[in-house]
């Protein structure tokens, strides 16, 4: 049973279709990702999935609540998080999540979501005083302060060190296995491939792409990535005409060619290389990501 | 409610915990009445004027005006009693004592007269100091005539002077500055909330536009309330200002600094939909204040501003603020009549709360 229904969701400002006929469903216990560069419409269709914007046109449904209509009982449901937000500077850390536990009726939920997030050693500290990674846990403690059955996540880990993401990541995964509906936008495709269940690619407000993260790497990658750096030389056209070589993408000094048949093509790059006296550095083999999807399908990288 | 109350706690506490707010909001208008104060107070008395006038001549009395011409602190002089009430009018005196005719051969006869203290009930000095002195002479002089029996009774007539000083005049206009100030910069709470997407993240939550308003106006108005009560209790402390002391005056003043600030604060709100970031808040606020300080009657009269600008003058809502704060705190006639100034702040009110609702934006 979907928990989120979008039908043909369209919202423009003035002359820009920030979201162009988007259609998607999540089912409940579902972690559902969208992937996208900056200004994608990921956080437009969020806002209005949350009942924060009006709608131009389409339908939505989350919970069985018309975010448009029943943004009020909506609310009251919904765990959220969003972009850059500067909590109160001089609020202490419990300060802040009992203020939002207040606005659902909640109390005695601090400990908890303290605990759940890492931060009872900052519970007494100031939340201008939190580092970046820190401020993001307590904004994702604030989504959970209703024990909602599901939490819209807007680039949580955006501004976290390596370590910190990886500890959120494991909140999440704990918070589906409890049952629940996650909605996550990044635009790191290693936490999509790792936590979503299926992902919607998306690019100028529309989707143009959406299955499970391997699914949709199989689909448009059989073959393996050789991705090697050069000083200058090789052009795209000449990489492609390798034996066996697909797909090929230069960015910067950063080469990437797709291949059906690994030895062909690398033994062809290898003696293309010591012809022109231009070696081949950082020379490595690995598998298709949702990376190079994005590449493949927009020719532009996740975080143009 | 509860989040309401959390709202409101949250207010204050990102209030209390910000030392610059802190210092605009409580130190900066007392530094002004402070300063005003040195440059405008009265001299500082050492010395009382008493007006004395004996009507009797008797020898009791006579004891009467050497004990009270013994005292150092007094400086008397003797006139008629009109010449001295019209002096104590005039701040002149403080106190004039009245030695009524025949009054040594009531004392005699065992029935003693009243003796009458006039003194100015506005002049706190006059009560506190100048008074209790009055009465140790008077009983000096019981001890001498009587050895013990009470024979000087004092009789008290009060009285208003109608004479103020500058700084009377004054520290009613700084109450009112500051109110418009808390009330105009105060509104920047909102702009920073929304500037750092706060109010965006609250609009997720089910708290209510009015809750989140209302936490910010009591926290608002519990602080143009402790400004004021703090600047009038020291203006009247250090300077002894005037003061219509009584509890009517002090809650329809109260009354009119809650009415203004909260037509000062909607004012906030409306100049603070215009502006997108707390650094952008300042200068817009100030344009619209710093005029204001000069021309609406804090510091100078009304009467000393060029004719041409009044129709200006009398619609600003500092003008009404101020004649208000200042016929509640010290009395008598003024330009304009308090229902009229109590309207226009009404007024102001609704009319940019009106306006704030409908520029109000989340983000």
């Amino acid at each position: 049973m979907p928990v989120i229904e979008v039908q043909d969701l369209r919202k423009s400002y003035d002359d820009v279709k920030a979201v162009d006929g988007v259609s998607f469903s999540v089912a409940v216990g579902e972690v559902f990702g969208m992937l996208g560069p900056n200004g994608a419409g990921k956080t437009t269709t969020v806002e209005i999935l949350e009942g924060l914007r009006p709608r131009d046109a389409g339908s939505v449904g989350v919970l069985g609540l018309d975010p448009g209509r029943d943004a009020g009982d909506l609310k009251r449901k919904i765990g959220v998080q969003l972009q850059q937000v500067s909590l109160y500077p001089r609020l202490r850390v419990a300060e802040v999540i009992e203020l939002f536990a207040s606005f659902y009726g909640r109390a005695g939920v601090v400990d908890h979501l303290l605990a759940l997030l890492g931060l009872e050693e900052r519970r007494r500290a100031f939340v201008k005083d939190l580092s970046g990674g820190q401020q993001q846990r307590l904004s994702v403690a604030l989504a959970m302060v209703n024990d909602p059955p599901i939490i819209f996540l807007d680039e949580p880990t955006t501004g976290m060190d390596p370590q910190a993401r990886r500890s959120l990541w494991e909140t999440i995964e704990q918070f589906k296995a409890e049952g629940r509906t996650v909605l996550l936008t990044t635009h790191y495709m290693e936490e999509a491939e790792r936590l979503c269940d299926r992902v919607a690619v998306m690019d100028h407000g529309r989707i143009i792409a959406m299955d499970t993260p391997d699914d949709l790497v199989r689909a448009h990658f059989a073959e393996d990535a050789i991705e090697f750096s050069q000083r200058d030389g090789l052009t795209e056209s000449e990489v492609e005409s390798l034996p066996a070589v697909v797909n090929a993408s230069i960015q910067g000094d950063q080469v990437s060619m797709f291949s059906d048949d690994v030895p062909a093509s690398m033994a062809a790059l290898l003696q293309l290389g010591q012809e022109r006296g231009e070696p081949i550095q950082n020379l490595r083999l690995r598998r298709a990501t949702l990376e190079d999807v994005f590449l493949k399908l927009t020719g532009r990288t996740l975080r143009d | 409610m509860r989040a309401l109350a959390q709202l409101t706690l949250a207010n204050t506490r990102e209030f209390t915990r910000d030392r610059a707010a802190l210092f605009w909001t409580f130190a900066f208008p007392l530094l002004f009445v402070l300063i005003f104060g040195l440059v405008f107070s009265r001299d500082s008395v050492t010395q009382y004027e008493i007006g004395l006038i004996d009507d009797d001549g008797s020898p009791q009395a006579s004891v009467l005006v050497d004990t009270l011409e013994a005292m150092d602190v007094f400086d008397l002089s003797r006139g008629s009693l009109t010449d001295e009430i019209a002096s104590l009018a005039d701040g002149d005196r403080r106190a004039v004592i009245a030695i009524p005719s025949g009054w040594g051969a009531s004392i005699d006869a065992g029935a003693p007269m009243p003796v009458e203290i006039h003194y100015d009930e506005t002049r706190q000095s006059s009560q506190q100091i100048v008074v209790p002195v009055i009465l140790q002479a008077f009983e000096a002089v019981d001890r001498t005539l009587t050895q013990s029996q009470p024979v000087v009774r004092p009789a008290f007539q009060t009285l208003r002077s109608e004479r103020l000083s500058t700084i009377d005049f004054i520290v009613p206009g700084i109450v009112a500055f500051s109110v418009m100030n808390a009330g105009v910069f105060g509104a920047v709470n909102i702009v920073s909330l929304r500037e750092r997407r706060v109010l965006r993240r609250l609009q997720a939550t089910p708290v209510s536009r009015l809750t989140l308003v209302t936490a910010d106006l009591i926290l608002r108005m519990v602080l143009v309330l402790a400004q004021s009560a703090i600047l009038i209790a020291i203006a009247r402390l250090v300077f002894d200002i005037r003061l219509n002391s009584d509890v009517g005056s002090l809650a329809a003043l109260a009354g009119v600094v809650v009415l203004g600030g909260l037509a000062f604060l909607a004012i906030g709100f409306f100049l603070g939909s215009f502006t997108k970031t707390e650094q952008g808040f300042f200068p817009v606020a100030q344009v619209v204040t710093f005029p204001m300080m000069f021309i609406s009657g804090v510091f100078f009269p009304l009467e000393f501003m060029p004719d041409w600008l009044r129709p200006v003058i009398n619609v600003l809502p500092l003008t009404h603020l101020a004649e208000a704060t200042r016929q509640l705190m010290i009395g008598g006639a003024t330009t304009i009549p308090m229902g009229v100034a109590v309207a226009a702040m009404a007024a102001y009110l609704v009319v940019f709360v009106a306006l704030a609702v409908r520029l109000f934006r989340w983000e």
